[in-house]
């Protein structure tokens, strides 16, 4: 399995505050990986560095062989980035959305219409994507979200929380999607509390704590490692 | 407590913030600078108080003319020279801007019961502004009620009863002239002055409106991409990140050229109301005779354009600041607050030049005007129509490179962290 991302002690300071202080992992490509840890603790700074919009402190990113500072473009147009409890233009149509962030990432109109195609199919809003977005619940926007992240066919989608906020349903779907694409060959960075979710998910999982690798292997492996049939059991012993 | 009182006491718990007080506090400033700047400037405006007199007649009468304007408080300086022109061009009265002429045979002719008149000039400085013209004005008029009222008394006092009443209340009609880099026409003072003044008043107004209304929308538009975290996703796209701040900066600018087009079309019908002008400026000079197109107080289409080049590179210059002030804010409920450093600048720049002629205004309080740069935009209308063009080009030129500097600075924090990790912090905020 070739290397889809590979983080080498990674650091990133906010003046004395250490956020992230040396995490190192890999991630195989079509492999979906998920950052666990309590809140705070450098899970969303990574991804954020992974996505190019904050610089590392020291260590380094890359991303298909290509550094996330140095390459800084090249990376950009291999992943797509799902923020945390992120928003649309609210004056848009879903469909608006979709064309307008097609075009962003692709430039190329016959592309663009074709992941625009790929976007309305994988939200599943059907005859709502001509409404505008302040019109949407939290999980239409959330799918609708999504489904921009991926529509564009990323080699990486890095997904902060992407099940956050929504009911039973809405979060069962978006998993699934994630989990089709993932068989498709896409390869995923996901940060996670939801340790069903993560489970459920992931091939492995980093458990991070102030910044810091504490374990790095698939679920069953860590479940076997601590002697408990619970993830949960799990992270809430690495991390106290 | 009552229930009222309680929801009272949480609203002005949100209200009252220590940003609100520091803007309040920098409003308050700004006002007490301006305050100042406006009061010893008048004070010093105030002493400047001299009329050149040229007396071609020395009789009598124009002795107690002379007697009389002196006891209104206004120094009478003798020109020296015989003519109104030699007395305009000669140095010693470089710095003086009335002049008043009392014509030979002054006396001769109203006592023999002919009309007479008395001149004035008023001579308007290319970089004049404020209310110094205006306060000339003021002391042109009362110069001139004194001068009628003696003359009046003196054709009475020599018993002349058989002149005409409406000869006997005005026997030497004054008449104005004002003096524009060298050319002089013969026509009503008000006339000038309000002309000048509806030009340099509108004006500012609609550039003040033009600048607050785009500054806010970027604002607005940044911090809400922030909030919405809807920047993070563009900022994670293969975009050239130049190409995302010059789309921002054109939008606003679009939309507040679209905006105030509007706003001046309405203010435009509102002067003309209120001036009884005219809407049109070139009805307004046809309304004054081609006394003021002679005096060059006419825009021209390059006139025109290079006003618009200063409005335009005024809020480019706003809009990378407010860009820059956007970044720094860390929500759009913010943003009212962070308006403060654009506000305090384009505050001064709008008010001081209203009530200061900047043609003898201090040489610091001059350095910070022309130090922002939106005064130049404000100082455009009048500067083209005084053919101060060589200090509009400098303005724009000025202006450029405010903008080119506020744009590189915009693009650098746009670029790097700054963008998610930089808050301006106000004083006592966590």
């Amino acid at each position: 399995m070739a290397i889809a991302l590979e983080i080498k002690d990674l650091v990133k300071k906010y003046k004395d505050f250490e956020a992230v202080a040396g995490l190192s992992f890999s991630v195989g490509e079509g492999e979906i990986f998920a950052l666990v840890g309590p809140n705070g603790v450098g899970k969303s700074t990574t991804l954020k560095m992974t996505a190019t919009i904050l610089t590392p402190t020291a260590g380094s990113i890359s991303v298909f062989g290509r550094d996330t500072t140095r390459d800084a473009h090249a990376v950009r147009e291999m992943i797509s980035y799902l923020p945390e409890e992120a928003g649309a233009y609210k004056n848009l149509t879903g469909r608006e959305y979709l064309d307008f962030m097609a075009m962003v990432f692709l430039k190329d109109r016959a592309r663009a219409a074709a992941a625009v195609a790929e976007g309305e199919r994988l939200s599943g809003l059907g005859a709502r994507l001509g409404e505008k977005i302040k019109t949407y619940s939290k999980g239409m926007a959330r799918k609708l979200l999504l489904a921009r992240a991926v529509m564009i066919k990323p080699r990486l989608a890095i997904l902060d929380e992407p099940t956050s906020g929504l009911d039973i349903v809405n979060a069962y779907e978006i998993r699934k999607t994630i989990k089709q694409l993932a068989a498709g060959g896409m390869t995923f960075l996901i940060s996670s509390h939801n340790m069903a979710e993560i489970e459920f998910l992931s091939g492995r999982i980093a458990v991070i704590n102030k910044g810091k690798l504490l374990a790095c292997d698939t679920p069953a492996a860590l479940k076997a490692k601590f002697a408990t049939a619970d993830l949960e059991e799990v992270f809430i012993k690495l991390t106290q | 407590m009552n229930i009222f009182f309680i929801l009272l006491k949480k609203e002005m718990k949100e209200l009252v913030t220590r940003q609100l007080l520091f803007t309040i506090a920098v409003t308050l400033l700004v006002f007490h600078v301006i305050g100042k700047s406006v009061g010893s400037h008048n004070k010093s405006s105030a002493a400047r108080n001299t009329i050149v007199l040229l007396d071609l007649d020395r009789s009598e009468l124009s002795k107690r003319v002379i007697a009389a304007v002196t006891a209104g408080k206004t120094t009478l300086k003798p020109a020296g020279e015989a003519t109104i022109a030699a007395a305009l061009a000669a140095p010693e009265n470089a710095g003086e801007n009335s002049f008043m002429v009392i014509p030979a045979g002054l006396e001769a002719e109203v006592t023999a019961g002919r009309a007479s008149s008395i001149e004035y000039y008023s001579r308007f400085r290319k970089q004049a502004s404020g209310l110094g013209p205006a306060i000339a004005a003021s002391r042109i008029r009362r110069t001139e009620q004194a001068a009628t009222a003696e003359i009046s008394a003196y054709l009475l006092g020599r018993g002349l009863p058989s002149l005409a009443p409406a000869f006997l209340r005005d026997p030497a009609p004054a008449k104005e002239f004002a003096v524009i880099d060298g050319r002089t026409a013969q026509v009503s003072l008000s006339q000038v002055i309000g002309f000048i003044q509806s030009q340099s008043f509108f004006f500012p107004v609609a550039v003040f409106f033009i600048v607050i209304l785009s500054a806010q929308m970027i604002m607005t538009a940044v911090a809400s991409e922030k909030e919405n975290k809807t920047l993070e996703t563009l900022l994670s796209s293969p975009l050239d990140r130049r190409l995302l701040v010059m789309s921002k900066l054109a939008a606003s600018c679009l939309i507040a050229t679209a905006l105030s087009g509007a706003y001046m079309l309405g203010m435009r019908s509102f002067m003309a109301g209120v001036t009884g002008l005219g809407a049109d400026p070139s009805v307004a000079v046809a309304a004054a005779g081609p006394a003021l197109a002679a005096l060059g107080l006419t825009m021209t289409s390059s006139g025109y354009f290079l006003i618009g080049l200063s409005v335009l590179f005024c809020i480019l210059c706003a809009l990378s600041i407010a860009f820059i002030l956007g970044i720094l804010s860390e929500d759009v409920k913010s943003i009212q607050t962070m308006m403060t450093p654009l506000m305090m600048p384009l505050m001064l720049a709008y008010l001081l030049p209203i009530f200061i002629d900047m043609s003898t205004a201090h040489a610091g309080l001059k350095f910070l005007l022309y130090a922002i740069p939106f005064t130049h935009a404000f100082m455009a209308p009048q500067n083209v129509m005084m053919g101060n063009i060589s200090q509009v080009w400098w303005g724009i030129a000025y202006q450029a490179a405010v903008f080119a500097a506020f744009v590189t600075l915009a693009a650098r924090l746009f670029s790097g962290d700054a963008l998610l990790t930089l808050r301006l912090k106000w004083p006592g905020m966590k």
